[in-house]
């Protein structure tokens, strides 16, 4: 055992960096994850992704489905103590037991109780990641008895003494090569170990005894109806049915929020639940089972067969508390599925150890890590950049950067923070409830005043820039990585640029839109903006440009919340008049687009108005390709291929939350509509996710990330030669850039270039 | 109908089961249990319902089979039987309906499992199961299991199959 922790290196072991309540753990566990566990990581994380794509892809009502799953779920943490009356009747009325631990002391102390009043000398259990919060192991070992993980996975975490690194596949970190390793040092056997079929039978044999011979089993359970008393178990294995088909004493584990109020409403979760966690259309086994089972127990030659008992702890643990929390109630629908995980373009990267505590991990582990221990506990949730490509794949549409989000605000708060943290708020106007913020967020969270100040002084901040005493400077106070080309400042804004551009009036405009002069285009890459202009003026749009004011995008993803609503609250102000005018929104930085078309939900107080900019807001591309619909034309029309600078080769990377709400696959089809040849990413995000990748605690990480689609784009040009970079977003901009040293376009610019001018 | 157990067949044989269509009556079954268990050794039969009641002499009768097993005798079985509640078309699952003497037992402890399936038994999706409607309600009051292909693993590397549950599934497709 102990020479599996002496490969980790350099001393830090998944277990000695778990507790994220050390704030340094979290970039010494990302450096631990990326040297020892990152193949088989993003091995194993991509293919359970592929898999779900393809599993949820089949069933042919998915989105009903997860709303039906969401509703079951709402109304059910809203009736919980209802429901664990009932349930609790349930159980007692077919001869089990119903304990409600409090916390996990309480839970520990029951179960063992119940263990040594049947004087167990061995107890099996099958997967329960709640017992792993419970830290329940040690208590029964602690009292003597021995515990066997009976999931294979949970086998190998026992064996090596780590925590688990995937709410669903608790070992995930390790490859074959590392299992062999493992098991050939801890059991000292001459066996061939070197395939996943020795290895598999290997572990099967020694386990089968144990089954045999156990007293007490130990499960888990994925639902628990209300009205049946019936555990719903899914597994592949078989060992949780044995666990629970075997030994005399049944104790399942689960927390109070997986009970669904009636057996029938457990149907949804069936298919979601297998497609959404492993990819598959069922797993090999999903038993629906109300303990106690009417078969007699299992009995080894000489021994007496003993009467069949169960016994149900529901576990508070916190759960209870978070049910009051205006944001965090939100973790109790979750159905522990882990398609936020598989789907996190960070924890493909690094998984659980790094994005993750001592228990759970990936974007939907912060809230439950904080819920179920403390606050301090969650900091991995850092990690989270809210580039929202969980969002769509979570099968009951928990909108988990914002919960994220909320954590980072509530982590800000609890933060001993500097002097020059508060001069920066103060100067950049942060709202006073977001003023406790470390420098680094205040910085990013706030970047459009000092992208407005670079601006102004553009010349001067350009110089100053590349100088490595300022560079020194931003690194140390703000956190900015040295070794990321910072954005040059443009001498003229896209606001000052538009003045210069003028538009013969067009008697009857096709369209009349106001183009949001967000912050990265405003101060950054102007191009774009004027890019945009000329081929809406050449469609015979109406256009008028914004003032550049924040949306909110950037405070928002510090957790700087307060800060977030004032500024999408000014914007939808400033716009709204547009909107009332008969303008509709073009947004060009996708980042700031999905503001208004997902995360004002939270910001604006008005629903009605939040579906109003929901409705009303384009990317460019999505809008020209409405309009020349709806002009009965066709793109041709208007875009001649052969005038491309850039040839007719393309390789477009989406960024990621253009592609949550929707709006990449225009791009794509107007693009292929005019005749190029677009070959297109599939990694969920580039690694940068906005400020993400600057910041210098996450470089390494942020281009471990990029890597992926580096490689992307070398594959798609093996068919024929160079193809054109292409992105929407500025940070997928620079992180291209600064992974193939190639210009990169936004696509507006490559349209812009091949207009057909008429008359 | 036929075309229900069409997308089943396919899809069960895409989750690693073996599908056999077979004539629902005493003389075909047997002979193509008789095939399938050839000298498999030692056989645990679960009480068969769902199936024409005379298949349970069938089973009773078939060589190798242990009528009233002892519990070690079940760790060491070869191959177990047992009749299906339903089957499902979109994923090509058997559900087994557990409660009956031995078929929990011999739907899990050998390495052959071997499944009866009435064809008309057969419904389109897994939540069909939770109507009152469907095969009268039973699949919302009795408990059962779902089992999709033979057990399996991911935990060790690659794809195992055949781990603490059986290491092959095969199902007779009663029509």
């Amino acid at each position: 055992m102990a020479d599996s922790k002496l490969a980790i290196g350099k001393g830090d072991s998944p277990r000695s960096v778990a507790n994220k309540g050390d704030k340094r753990n979290v970039v010494r566990a990302i450096r631990m994850a990326l040297e020892m566990e990152g193949p088989a990581i993003r091995r194993n994380t991509q293919t359970l992704n592929r898999g779900r794509y393809r599993a949820v892809g089949e069933i042919p009502d998915y989105d009903t489905l997860k709303d039906q799953a969401r509703q079951i779920k709402e109304k059910a943490i809203a009736n919980l103590p209802e429901s664990m009356r009932t349930l609790e009747a349930a159980v007692r009325a077919r001869g089990g037991q119903v304990f409600l631990a409090a916390n996990a002391e309480a839970a520990c102390n029951y179960i063992r109780e119940v263990c040594q009043h049947h004087d167990a000398k061995l107890v099996v259990k099958g997967k329960s990641i709640t017992s792993e919060e419970l830290r329940l192991n040690h208590t029964l070992e602690g009292a003597g008895i021995e515990v066997a993980e009976s999931d294979l996975a949970e086998f190998i975490l026992q064996i090596a003494d780590e925590p688990p690194s995937h709410i669903i596949a608790p070992a995930l970190h390790y490859s074959r090569e590392r299992i062999t390793a493992l098991f050939k040092n801890t059991f000292k056997t001459d066996l061939p170990l070197d395939s996943g079929e020795e290895l598999t039978k290997f572990a099967r044999d020694k386990l089968r005894e144990k089954f045999l011979r156990a007293d007490v089993g130990i499960t888990g359970a994925n639902l628990i109806s209300a009205d049946t008393g019936t555990l719903m178990l899914v597994e592949s294995e078989g060992n949780i049915r044995m666990t629970s088909l075997l030994p005399p004493v049944h104790i399942a584990i689960s927390g109070a929020e997986k009970i669904i109020p009636t057996r029938r409403e457990m149907a949804p979760f069936l298919e979601l639940l297998a497609a959404s966690g492993t990819g598959q259309n069922l797993t090999s086994y999903t038993s629906f089972i109300s303990p106690p089972l009417d078969d007699p127990p299992f009995a080894l030659p000489g021994k007496p067969r003993k009467q069949r008992e169960f016994h149900l702890v529901l576990v508070d643990n916190g759960r209870m508390k978070m049910r009051e929390d205006p944001i965090f109630h939100e973790t109790l629908y979750c159905i522990r599925c882990g398609a936020c995980l598989n789907s996190c373009a960070n924890f493909q990267t690094v998984g659980g150890h790094a994005f993750g505590g001592e228990t759970y991990s990936g974007g939907i582990g912060g809230p439950w890590e904080a819920g179920t221990g403390k606050l301090e506990n969650a900091r991995f949730s850092e990690l989270c950049t809210g580039c929202s490509r969980c969002v769509n794949q979570c099968p009951v549409r928990i909108d988990i950067p914002w919960l994220n989000e909320n954590l980072r605000a509530r982590l800000n708060h609890a933060e001993e923070n500097s002097a020059f943290s508060g001069f920066l708020s103060m100067v950049s106007s942060a709202e006073e409830k977001d003023r406790p913020a470390p420098a680094s967020k205040v910085f990013f969270g706030n970047y459009h005043f000092f992208a407005k100040w670079g601006a102004r002084l553009a010349r001067l901040s350009n110089a100053i820039n590349g100088t490595g005493l300022a560079r020194a400077a931003m690194d140390r106070f703000v956190g900015l990585d040295r070794r990321r080309a910072l954005p040059s400042f443009p001498r003229e804004t896209l606001v000052a640029a538009a003045r210069g551009i003028s538009q013969a009036k067009a008697k009857n405009p096709t369209a009349k839109v106001v183009l949001f002069a967000d912050v990265f285009t405003n101060y950054g890459l102007v191009e774009r903006g004027v890019a945009a202009l000329k081929v809406l003026h050449a469609l015979g749009v109406d256009v008028v440009v914004s003032e550049s004011i924040p949306e909110g995008r950037a405070a928002l993803s510090q957790g700087m919340i307060a800060t977030a609503r004032k500024y999408a609250r000014g914007a939808a102000l400033h716009l709204q008049s547009f909107l009332n005018d008969g303008r509709d929104i073009l947004v060009i930085e996708p980042s700031s687009l999905a503001m208004f078309r997902r995360d004002f939900r939270h910001l604006l107080d008005d629903p009605g108005q939040f579906e109003r900019f929901r409705t009303h807001t384009f990317e460019p591309l999505e809008f020209v390709a409405r309009l020349i619909q709806r002009a009965g034309c066709g793109p041709k029309d208007f875009f001649d291929i052969s005038r491309s600078p850039v040839g007719k080769r393309l390789f477009f990377h989406a960024h990621c939350q253009q592609r949550t709400i929707g709006s990449a696959e225009p791009t794509m089809a107007l693009l292929r509509a005019i005749g190029f040849d677009v070959a297109t990413s599939t990694v969920e995000c580039c690694g940068m996710a906005g400020s993400f990748g600057y910041k210098k605690d996450f470089y390494e990480l942020s281009m471990a990330v990029g890597a992926d689609l580096f490689q992307q784009v070398t594959e798609a040009e093996k068919d024929g030669g160079p193809r054109a970079l292409l992105a929407s977003g500025t940070s997928c901009t620079e992180q291209l850039h600064a992974g193939l040293h190639q210009n990169v376009m936004h696509p507006i610019e490559l349209l812009a270039a091949i207009l057909i001018i008429s008359k | 109908m036929s075309e229900l157990t069409d997308i089943f067949e396919t899809n069960a044989r895409e989750a690693a089961a073996s599908v056999e269509r077979c004539r629902h009556a005493p003389g075909a079954v047997r002979q193509a249990l008789e095939r399938v268990t050839q000298k498999m050794g030692r056989i645990v039969v679960g009480a068969a319902e769902f199936v024409d009641p005379r298949l349970a002499d069938v089973l009773r009768e078939l060589p190798g089979v242990i009528l009233k097993p002892a519990d070690e005798q079940l760790a060491t079985a070869n191959a177990g039987i047992t009749g299906a509640f339903a089957g499902i078309a979109s994923s090509g699952s058997v559900c087994v309906a557990l409660g009956p003497p031995l078929t929990a037992a011999a739907s899990l402890l050998m390495p052959l499992h071997i499944v009866l399936l009435p064809a008309e038994r057969v419904v389109a999706r897994p939540r069909d199961l939770f109507e009152e409607a469907c095969l009268g309600g039973e699949g919302l009051r009795r408990n059962l299991v779902f089992i999709t292909g033979p057990s399996a693993t991911a935990d060790m590397g690659p794809l195992v199959r055949g781990v603490h549950g059986p290491h092959r599934l095969h199902i007779l497709l009663l029509e």
